[in-house]
């Protein structure tokens, strides 16, 4: 039998969650008196306090009305081009950022291709993304003019710009805030004298950003490819609002394409400004074995101050986005029969080939389990990452969504024919058509408040999730002490916040114990059934070598589904490709587990998360055969089971 | 012939036609001596060193200084010498770019002074659905069951949680296991409908105060529902909307602006679009 397989739940909770998903039992708890949207915080345990600060951080971080801890989660894409984007640009998009936001705020707007196009559930927070590279283009003009002279303002300010240096940022400044008051001096409405695209960006983060309702985080993208096209790009997200991120200007790869130049930029962000930003990398399918490489960008060894510098700059990593998923491989998890799912791994972003070996290096899962190693040689685990997703569209609309798939660029926003057309013909002579574009995804925010702050918060200490697109409510918590009974919703989670760690945190010193897991899924609502819940943990063993398993911790229709050789058999399929429909026939609307790690062995480190699937459901494609009455051909893949992952709870022997 | 044709094939005679071609063109646009000059002004070098200060937070060293520069003659002889070959012509990364600064430029140039309070009065009367607050309502819920209650006898459990609760039991003990909010505090309906579905909260703006009814079929499940308290939706006075209904107002201010600019340089010029000559037509 393969180590990795899947086996039949060996804890009472596992057994206890196929009852409560089967629906038997109507659980009465005697413990309820708390409910989750009004809990105070219960007083922490004394096993929290071996626990990482992860749970304390979600109540510091709390603003004065806000929750004591996470009871909503947030939705919101991290990555999202404009048509100020170049490459969105020369594709045909014409949405700004703008345009961006008010899409994802639920705004009807008219897309590149002429549609009408509207999200029938609008986003709490987004990060436009525009590459800095080129971004800058629309540049303010520095150079004096004679008209300037006539105008007192614009005499200062042109004096103070022919000085340069700290002056002439000055001038600037005050430039683009009597611009964005309209108060600018006539000589300045001179289109000369138009505010960067960095500029006007902030501008329109600040406009929409409304603490409490919507949130619009000022970004960017820093998009490396190193030599040719292997994707080592990073999305830039900062805390603050605009008075901070105007003082600097984006990173951009002419500079440099080497990831810690990155770093060193964002650190130096942080000292001059005093704010905080963090980067999220993804597409490591597109990096040609080079996301998670254990050597420098230069080819050196690696240290534990790079360690320390990539730990502390990236705490997230993009598991879903429109170019495939980066979660696992199944050549790297052969017994993940899921891990089959929208993969794009033939080539780079340039259509080079892969080649043998590079997998390793590209996805997250393996990545988790290489930091658990490094940890060991180097002192720090430089890959502790947290779960996102995002889009990566560069048409403006950000839709990850089946029935509404807007595509990647305005070449693939709805029409008869998207799904054949030629997305890249890859050097190994393979022709990449749309339809593998995976409609995916979104990132589920467990925050006190919808605010740049304690969202930000939350992506830094990586209480976070990861869906290809469907608005799955998870709860993942890890402690030593968690038992059946507190399985119950509101139970669970104020177990969860103050006996143990929520998903992103870590658990340290098991003194005997086992970790325990509380685990809560609830499908989006009018949405999918849900199949299963699974618990994924990896490790390292004395040898330096990495594992990894899965449990099936809940799953539904529990009654007809016994685990066959330590597998939940297939929830079903009720997809009628005529129709692209689905019925809930099958499967869970809600799935509750206690997991306690029957193989736990306290001297090796280990990470644990939690993925939960939908049951199948049609994919884009198929929505698309039956609007336009058209046929893909055999190849096209039709339907598909969506899911979400958790960050990360890790497991530190020290 | 045949060495005439052996000559056509030669490449050295390509390359010297090429090359004969090339200095043709060259001779024809090149810029003449004069302008073959270039100079970075005091305040444009110091532009390129306050970028690098905007980036790095710190001065450039000498040498990073002299490369930044050197960097920016070499730019600008790049574009004299492409511009010259006509590079920049039919370029749809240059053409999308010109479009863009020109709109951007459009838009810049026809800001009009801030929206006063009597224009922002009218846009919040006249688009009232952008700004309404939504309904409130302190609530709970009991899951009866899980999706549409198939196979599951939803009367009797219906029956025996009212009875649970006519005898005083708590309600947040009752019903199937849920990780949905089992009650609400003065929370909006679009926070309701988040969790349940929207037609779920919409249903909850109807049902009888301080009794227990349904079930409602919600997004998840089958509940029974008690709501307490409603607030009924209203619109908020300006002082609490002002900086959105100011955005939303500049924004259509903005896109008509552009549209209309747009809608008079074309006007200007006479525009002809060719058809393709039909099938079988022509050759």
């Amino acid at each position: 039998m393969n180590p990795s397989t899947s086996s039949e739940p060996r804890s009472p909770g596992a057994l206890l969650a196929r009852r409560v998903a089967l629906g038997v039992s109507i659980a009465a708890s005697v413990a309820l008196a708390i409910a989750a949207c009004t809990a105070p915080p219960a007083p922490r345990g004394p096993t929290a306090a071996s626990a990482s600060g992860a749970a304390a951080t979600a109540a510091a971080g709390a603003a004065p009305v806000a929750d004591a801890y996470p009871t909503r989660v947030w939705w919101g894409d991290e990555h999202v081009h404009s048509g100020w984007s170049g490459d969105a640009g020369l594709a045909g998009t014409i949405l700004s950022p703008e345009d961006a936001v008010r899409f994802v705020r639920g705004e009807e707007l008219t897309s590149n291709t002429g549609q009408k196009a509207k999200l029938a559930q609008p986003l709490d927070w987004v990060v436009v993304t525009d590459h800095s590279d080129a971004m800058g283009v629309i540049n303010e003009v520095r150079a004096g003019a004679p008209e300037f002279l006539a105008d007192p303002t614009s005499k200062r300010w042109g004096e103070m710009m022919k000085e340069g240096g700290e002056a002439g940022q000055k001038a600037a400044r005050e430039a683009v805030t009597a611009q964005a008051n309209g108060r600018l001096p006539k000589p300045f409405m001179d289109p000369k004298w138009m505010v960067s695209a960095w500029e006007k960006t902030i501008d329109v983060m600040e406009r929409y950003d409304e603490p409490g309702r919507f949130t619009a985080f000022i970004g960017y993208e820093w998009t490396s490819n190193a030599v040719a096209g292997d994707n080592l790009h990073r999305n830039v997200i900062f805390r603050d609002g605009g008075a901070r991120a105007r003082q600097v200007l984006p990173l951009t790869t002419f500079q440099s394409r080497d990831p810690a130049t990155l770093w060193a930029w964002l650190a130096a962000y942080e000292t001059k400004t005093g704010g905080k930003v963090l980067a999220i990398p993804h597409n490591g399918n597109l990096s040609n074995g080079r996301m998670f490489e254990e050597k420098t960008y230069d080819g050196g060894a690696i240290d534990r101050a790079w360690a320390e510098a990539r730990a502390r700059w990236e705490p997230l990593f993009e598991l879903y986005q429109y170019k495939g998923q980066s979660e696992a491989h199944p050549a790297l998890s052969p017994t993940d029969e899921f891990a089959r799912f929208e993969l794009w791994d033939t080539a780079n972003l340039d259509g080079v080939a892969k080649k043998p070996g590079m997998l390793r290096t590209e996805y997250w899962r393996e990545a988790l389990g290489a930091g658990l190693r490094l940890q060991g040689s180097l002192g720090v685990n430089p890959f502790r990452l947290g779960a996102v997703a995002g889009t990566d569209t560069h048409t403006g609309l950000s839709a990850p969504i089946e029935d509404d798939f807007w595509g990647k660029f305005p070449s693939n926003e709805p029409s008869p024919d998207r799904w054949e057309r030629v997305y890249k013909k890859e050097q190994s002579g393979y022709v990449r058509r749309d339809w593998t574009l995976g409609a995916q995804g979104y990132t589920g925010v467990w925050a006190v408040a919808n605010t740049r702050e304690a969202l930000w918060d939350a992506m830094m200490r990586r209480e976070t999730y990861a869906t290809s697109g469907p608005r799955i409510t998870v709860r993942f918590f890890g402690g030593w002490d968690f038992v059946d009974a507190e399985m119950q919703g509101p139970d669970l989670v104020a177990a969860g916040y103050s006996r143990g760690v929520p998903m992103g945190g870590s658990l340290r010193g098991a003194k005997g114990r086992r970790p325990t897991f509380l685990v809560a899924a609830t499908k989006a609502p009018g949405g999918a059934n849900l199949d299963r819940a699974q618990v994924v943990k990896g490790w390292v063993d004395a040898s330096g070598k990495q594992h990894e398993r899965i449990w099936d911790v809940a799953w539904s229709d529990a009654d007809r589904r016994r685990p066959v050789r330590g597998k939940v058999p297939p929830v079903g399929d009720t997809v009628d490709l005529a129709r692209a429909t689905y019925t809930n026939d099958i499967g869970a609307t809600e799935l509750f587990a206690h997991f306690e790690d029957p193989e736990f062995d306290p001297r090796q480190r280990a990470f644990y998360y939690l993925r939960v699937l939908e049951i199948p459901t049609p994919r884009w494609t198929a929505f698309d055969a039956v609007r336009y009455g058209v046929k893909p051909t055999a190849d096209v893949t039709m339907k598909q089971q969506e899911r979400a992952a958790t960050s990360p709870i890790w497991y530190d022997p020290a | 012939m045949r060495r005439l044709r052996s000559l056509l094939a030669e490449p050295l005679l390509h390359f010297l036609l090429l090359g004969a071609a090339l200095f043709a063109v060259y001779r024809r646009v090149a810029p003449g001596g004069e302008s073959r000059r270039i100079v970075l002004r005091a305040p444009q070098v110091a532009g390129i060193a306050d970028e690098f200060r905007s980036t790095w937070g710190r001065e450039p060293s000498a040498a990073e200084l002299d490369a930044l520069v050197e960097s920016a003659v070499r730019d600008e002889i790049a574009w004299r010498e492409g511009v010259a070959l006509g590079l920049d012509r039919d370029d749809p990364v240059i053409r999308r770019r010109v479009r863009q600064k020109l709109e951007v430029m459009t838009e810049e140039s026809l800001a009009a002074p801030p929206p006063g309070d009597r224009e922002l009065e009218a846009w919040l009367a006249g688009h009232p659905d952008a700004f309404r607050r939504p309904a409130r309502v302190t609530w709970q819920q009991v899951l009866v069951a899980p999706g549409d209650g198939r196979g599951v006898d939803v009367d009797g459990r219906t029956a025996a949680i009212r009875a649970a609760l006519a005898r005083g039991e708590p309600a947040v003990s009752l019903g199937e296991n849920t990780l949905l909010p089992r009650r609400g505090d003065d929370v909006g309906l679009d926070l309701v409908a988040r969790d349940f579905g929207p037609g779920f909260a919409e249903s909850l703006g109807g049902l009888p105060l301080g009794e227990w009814s349904g079930p409602v079929a919600s997004g998840v499940g089958l509940h029974l529902v008690r709501v307490e308290r409603r607030t009924p939706a209203s619109m908020p006075p300006l002082e609490e909307v002002r900086a959105a209904v100011a955005r939303e107002l500049e924004a259509d201010r903005r896109r008509r602006a552009l549209e209309e600019s747009y809608r008079r340089l074309r006007a200007e010029y006479d525009v002809v679009v060719e058809t393709a000559p039909a099938a079988g037509a022509g050759e």
